[in-house]
């Protein structure tokens, strides 16, 4: 990978090897089995209620409230940024030049993907990178921290390009 | 408060009633292990315009107490607030201020 930066023009533009983008391919499509499950089948899911969280806590009246309002808009809006992402992720690897729309869409599904695998994980502030990969855990981790380094460097880029706008 | 527009009949509110009435609903950002702190600032200002001080000190006040309260207002815009909040994975609830 090469990290996110700040282009000219204000488009922001990181590279991924193309075992890289295939990753990011197959968690695509694990979110997106994951977000458009039956209701039934994911029910209590840890991280089907961390990605769409109740709104009130403590009331479940309210609770249930917020959701009937803002669910659907919630869902719909992942599956836009789902789809943006993979419009604009290279088959096979390369450059990854994305405008503000396409950023902002790769910024929210990136962190989904960490909040998904780091719920799976039980990541605590206490977890550490693997030293070595000697499992399927630590592989897991292994591609969580690979999407903190990505998405900690587009956020970095978004900034210093918000710096440069004003 | 006396004068030509000061109403002439006032309905009984009790205390109770009062002070629940006045009591604004807030927006609660909390703490969770995984949405890193350069992102928080960021989403911060992006949805509250926040400058980057202000909202570097709600993040710190999130990772540090657990929680910050990042707006209040009316009951419809918390929860709107809330849902954008959502929509870039932080955690977050509205509720009534205590």
């Amino acid at each position: 990978m090469k990290p996110f930066r700040t282009a000219r023009g204000g488009d922001v533009v990181g590279r991924l090897e193309p075992a890289e983008a295939g990753i990011v391919g197959l968690l695509l499509d694990q979110l997106e089995q994951l977000l458009e499950a039956d209701a039934e089948d994911v029910g209590g899911d840890p991280v089907i209620a961390r990605l769409l969280p109740d709104g009130h806590r403590g009331d479940a009246e309210l609770a249930a409230d917020y959701r009937e309002l803002t669910e659907a808009s919630l869902r719909g809006g992942k599956a836009d940024d789902l789809a943006m992402v993979r419009a604009t992720l290279p088959d096979g690897g390369g450059e990854v030049r994305l405008d503000a729309d396409q950023a902002a869409a790769w910024l929210r599904t990136s962190n989904d993907l960490r909040l998904a695998l780091g719920t799976r994980l039980d990541i605590t502030d206490d977890t550490e990178p693997p030293e070595e990969i000697t499992g399927e855990v630590d592989q897991q981790l292994a591609v969580y921290y690979w999407l903190t380094a990505l998405q900690g460097s587009l956020v970095d880029a978004l900034v210093a390009g918000r710096g440069g706008r004003s | 408060m006396a004068g030509p527009l000061a109403p002439t009949w006032t309905p009984e509110t009790t205390n109770e009633e009062r002070s629940d009435l006045d009591r604004p609903w807030v927006t609660i950002v909390w703490n969770d292990p995984v949405n890193l702190m350069t992102y928080v600032t960021f989403v911060l200002q992006e949805l509250f315009g926040y400058d980057e001080p202000t909202a570097t000190t709600l993040m710190l006040q999130v990772h540090h107490e657990g929680k910050a309260i990042v707006s209040s207002g009316p009951r419809e815009r918390m929860e709107h607030d809330t849902s954008r909040l959502h929509a870039y994975g932080l955690w977050a609830s509205f509720q009534r201020d205590s």
